[in-house]
């Protein structure tokens, strides 16, 4: 109605969909709070990413792999009559095994090669979950075993300006088990030895190794809390929506997150997942009509893109200085 | 070894700088090639000739593309499967509005095509870098893969979104669509194939090959010599994302026959980084062997469990198949991070002094 | 638009000067307003303690890094900050402390590769090799052999440079700056971590490109043997000030330059 028939289209794009937000807020606050659950899993998805990159250096693309791995054993262990938590101590356990078998085959050999080896290692590692994964417990979608680990469905419903603002329980379950991780990772890594050592290894794999401290253990306890971590997440992410190979894709969306919030930073992981997860939300609720659905695919690469080009080294990144 | 490689020396630059500067080896590419063109159509079944040759190229040009990028010049790219894609649909679209321009001159421009866009996208390389650079590269594809499915004018608005591939001759024989042969397309897919990778070798010998390995290996001594960083990359791009689209074209064209847009998803990224990884970064010839390793693992696995009594069906073999690609990408980059190229060189080497060990 | 520049600089005439450089970084001041001119066909030492700033007084006479103050005049054209493409196209070439070579690329294509900026036959005939991208590649291959056989590396064309012994890069690496046919050759250190024989050989070529070629030499070097008998003058810095500056006698005897670096003779 505002809009002039010659500028329609910045019409459209830049007046229209915030109109639309006004006229309906509790859709615009339905979204945004779709928006904030979507980052908290991509968070927690990065998470795993700053845990292995803080402590190793390691760029870990098997990071989301994993997170499938983990849910599939979980799956796969109650579906074999196994008790649920049982299940999800033995899941545990799987990750640890996991930790070290990587420790061991992979990462112990390329001990102080240069970054780009180590991540294309992590991309074979991918490869090969990804095959081991489907060998072992087939291709197609499982259901997560929500009920049986007494995680609350349900909606809550809150009345708001006119209509309401629908809340999953999973999900706000969801918050409060990431923001309880990330607290306990943080203070793990600035108040403990460990995690002290960890960010030595971090800054120089040959610098840790000449002051004594044990590569192997780092290595592997990183992994191991990586592995927990992708538990976790593939536990909410599956109870969401359902445990599939699709997931791995989904899970690269954690690299914007990481561009935005650093590689290094736990609370960077956190607000990055957010900008990303209301972002991509928002745009594809709001915006995503205007150029055809489905934008939400690659909104978040963009975004990280061009911001990138602003700031190449992130939001909470160092400045890197080259020195000749 | 098996002829002897000393005694021959040159005497002119010009000599010493071919690409195959001993005699033998020079025989040995000849004889490859009539093999290839001559004995290999006349002697495989179509069936060979259709799902394992004809592809097996196809993805060797892709190889050599992302190599270029990532192997050459150093800059990481997870784009490879959109550059294919953007090759495949402007390939088609240029074939469908001009019907009667021949349709490998089509396969040809489509590759120009891929190579704007691989520019567009490869803008970002002089500010990002590394890892960084790998997630812009995420960008494009993602934004490539939402094109394909999105824009309904790429498939003349087809109903099921898929391109159909017309009916094309070349001097009277088909080419394209059900009547081609298998040895047809082949030949035709072959000779692109060789021409291209020859042009890619010439590149990679000469000034431009140099200023690629150079900003890969130190840009910032590459750019104190005076080699400008953006041209370098921009350049990297196009001709990657060239070989790319070309490869791209050739796939739905000669291969498929029809395609949608999952045959240029990020697996299709993944499934080529693979290949120049384990073939070998920075090398033509890893090119080859990596596509040829990775392409024919899931046909030829139930074959060779086959002859142990072991029944296993194909999509037992894939899953296997991942497997041992994501073992064997572990395994190179442990022993040998130059890839199957390397392991050659070493391996011809020792032939070289065989029996002796030293 | 590139300003002109004076390419008629004779020997003796100043061809390069830095004017009130002063560089820092974040909070660390690297160069504090100093101020010294290379003339052209001399040997320029510049020595110092370490941390004095004396490879980034090079980095900002190649490009690299950008003063906060001062200004850097080349051969007639003054200039606020250099930029690394013009320094190079203007005939500046560098070595580095830190062996900078391609270590992937061969001896012969290191230095091959430090003609790049004179090759300029184009992307297409790049791509069909045959006719004026051969001639050309094969002109600068016979002019790149002239400085393998300058620098006696013929036995290592076809290594790859990682492989080499350390002494071996560092030549190589002479060999790629020479390749750019430099007026000005900046060395930063170049007989760092080197023997006896290996310091001689080194010497003996720096001071043949400058009576051979007539190149500038600006080097960074410790050891005082080596800068007393190969430099013309010397530029003497401390905590990125210029502390001395002149003859290596002059410098020699210069009572701040023997309390900050050199100490007294036993």
């Amino acid at each position: 109605m505002l809009c002039v028939k010659p500028y329609n289209w910045a019409c459209k794009i830049f007046v229209v969909p915030f109109m639309e937000m006004w006229d309906l807020p509790d859709i615009f606050l339905q979204t945004l709070w779709e928006g904030l659950v979507g980052g908290t899993l991509y968070a927690l998805i990065a998470l795993g990413f700053v845990l292995v990159f803080k402590a190793s250096g390691v760029f870990n693309f098997a990071q989301g792999i994993m997170v499938v791995f983990a849910a599939l054993s979980l799956v796969g262990l109650h579906a074999i009559g196994v008790p649920a938590f049982l299940a999800l101590a033995l899941a545990a356990i799987i990750m640890l095994v996991l930790a070290f078998s990587v420790e061991r085959i992979v990462l112990r050999p390329l001990v102080n090669q240069p970054d780009i080896i180590l991540f294309m290692a992590t991309f074979g590692i991918t490869f090969f979950l990804i095959g081991f994964g489907e060998l072992i417990f087939g291709g197609d979608p499982k259901v997560m075993i929500t009920k049986q680990l007494y995680i609350p469905t349900g909606t809550i419903s809150i009345p708001f300006a006119g209509g309401a603002v629908e809340l999953q329980k999973l999900d706000i379950t969801a918050m409060v088990v990431a923001s309880v991780m990330v607290a306990v990772l943080a203070i793990f890594f600035s108040k403990t030895r460990i995690g002290r050592a960890l960010r030595a290894v971090a800054d120089s794999h040959k610098a840790a190794l000449s002051v004594g401290i044990s590569l192997n253990q780092i290595w592997v306890i990183v992994w191991f809390a990586a592995g927990l971590v992708a538990l976790v997440t593939g536990i909410m992410w599956g109870a969401r929506s359902e445990v599939s190979f699709a997931l791995e894709i989904v899970a690269l969306k954690a690299l914007p997150v990481l561009i935005l919030g650093g590689f290094t930073s736990i609370p960077g992981a956190i607000v990055g997942g957010l900008i990303i997860g209301i972002g991509e939300k928002v745009g594809e609720i709001y915006w995503g009509p205007l150029f055809g659905r489905g934008i939400e695919s690659w909104l978040a690469y963009m975004i990280a893109l061009v911001f990138l080009l602003f700031r190449p080294q992130g939001l909470f990144g160092e400045k890197i200085i080259e020195r000749v | 070894m098996f002829y002897r490689e000393a005694g021959q020396f040159k005497t002119s630059y010009r000599a010493d700088m071919t690409v195959f500067p001993i005699l033998q080896d020079r025989i040995g590419i000849i004889a490859i090639l009539l093999i290839a063109f001559i004995v290999v159509p006349l002697t495989s079944s179509n069936f060979t000739l259709h799902a394992v040759m004809i592809p097996f190229l196809i993805f060797a040009l892709a190889t050599i593309g992302l190599n270029i990028l990532t192997g050459y010049t150093g800059l990481l790219s997870l784009g490879t499967g959109g550059f294919m894609g953007v090759g495949a649909y402007a390939c088609y679209k240029l074939a469908t509005v001009f019907p009667e321009v021949h349709i490998l001159v089509w396969v040809v421009c489509s590759g120009f095509v891929s190579a704007a866009v691989g520019i567009l996208f490869g803008l970002p390389s002089l500010r990002i870098k590394g890892f960084y650079l790998a997630v812009a590269t995420l960008a494009s594809q993602f934004f490539l893969s939402w094109c394909f499915i999105r824009i309904p004018w790429l498939v003349n608005y087809n109903v099921s979104n898929a391109i159909e591939v017309p009916r094309r001759t070349l001097f009277g024989v088909a080419v394209t669509g059900p009547e081609a042969t298998p040895q047809t397309r082949y030949w035709v897919v072959l000779t692109i194939v060789v021409i291209m990778t020859w042009l890619a070798s010439n590149l990679v010998r000469g000034r431009i090959g140099r200023m690629w390995m150079a900003v890969r290996d130190m840009d910032i001594a590459a750019e104190l010599m005076g080699i400008k960083l953006l041209n370098t990359k921009l350049l990297a791009f196009a001709v990657s994302s060239f070989y790319c689209g070309v490869a791209g074209a050739m796939l739905v064209f000669l291969y498929y026959g029809s395609a949608e847009a999952t045959a240029f998803s990020i697996n299709q990224s993944f499934a080529v980084l693979s290949m120049v990884i384990i073939g070998g970064l920075g090398s033509l010839l890893g090119s080859f062997l990596g596509a040829a390793l990775i392409f024919m693992l899931p046909i030829l696995l139930p074959r060779l469990m086959a002859t142990f009594g072991l029944q296993i069906q194909s999509a037992t073999a894939e899953h296997i198949s991942f497997m041992i690609i994501g073992a064997l990408i572990v395994f190179f980059l442990i022993v040998e991070p130059h890839g199957l190229a390397r392991l050659w060189q070493i391996a011809k080497q020792k032939l070289r002094v065989w029996p002796y060990p030293y | 638009m590139r300003a002109p520049d004076d390419s008629t600089i004779k020997a003796g005439q100043t061809l390069l000067s830095v004017e009130g450089v002063s560089l820092s970084f974040g909070g660390v001041k690297a160069i504090r307003n100093v101020s010294f001119d290379i003339k052209k066909g001399e040997i320029r030492a510049i020595i110092g303690p370490n941390g004095a700033g004396k490879t980034s007084m090079l980095n900002v006479i190649n490009g690299f890094y950008h003063p906060q103050e001062g200004q850097i005049t080349f051969k007639g054209v003054k200039r606020k900050k250099m930029r690394p493409h013009d320094a190079a196209t203007g005939g500046i070439a560098r070595t580095f402390q830190n062996v900078a070579l391609f270590k992937s690329m061969t001896t012969l294509d290191n230095i091959m590769a430090g003609r790049t900026l004179r090759m300029n036959k184009n992307l297409f005939w790049q791509l069909l090799r045959f006719g004026p991208a051969e001639r050309e590649e094969i002109e600068h291959r016979r002019k790149v052999e002239e400085i393998i056989d300058f620098l006696e590396i013929q036995h290592i064309r076809r290594v790859p440079v990682g492989r080499l012994p350390y002494g071996l890069q560092k030549r190589v690496e002479l060999g790629r700056a020479l390749a750019m046919e430099p007026e000005l050759l900046l060395l930063d250190e170049p007989m760092a971590g080197m023997n006896l024989e290996e310091k001689e050989d080194m010497c003996r070529y720096v001071i043949d490109v400058n009576n051979h070629y007539g190149t500038t030499i600006a080097l960074i070097e410790h050891d005082m043997g080596v800068v007393m008998d190969l430099a013309n003058r010397v530029v003497v810095l401390d905590y990125g000030q210029k502390i001395a500056d002149g003859t290596p006698d002059e410098v020699k005897a210069n009572k701040a330059v023997i309390d900050a670096y050199l100490g007294v003779a036993h």
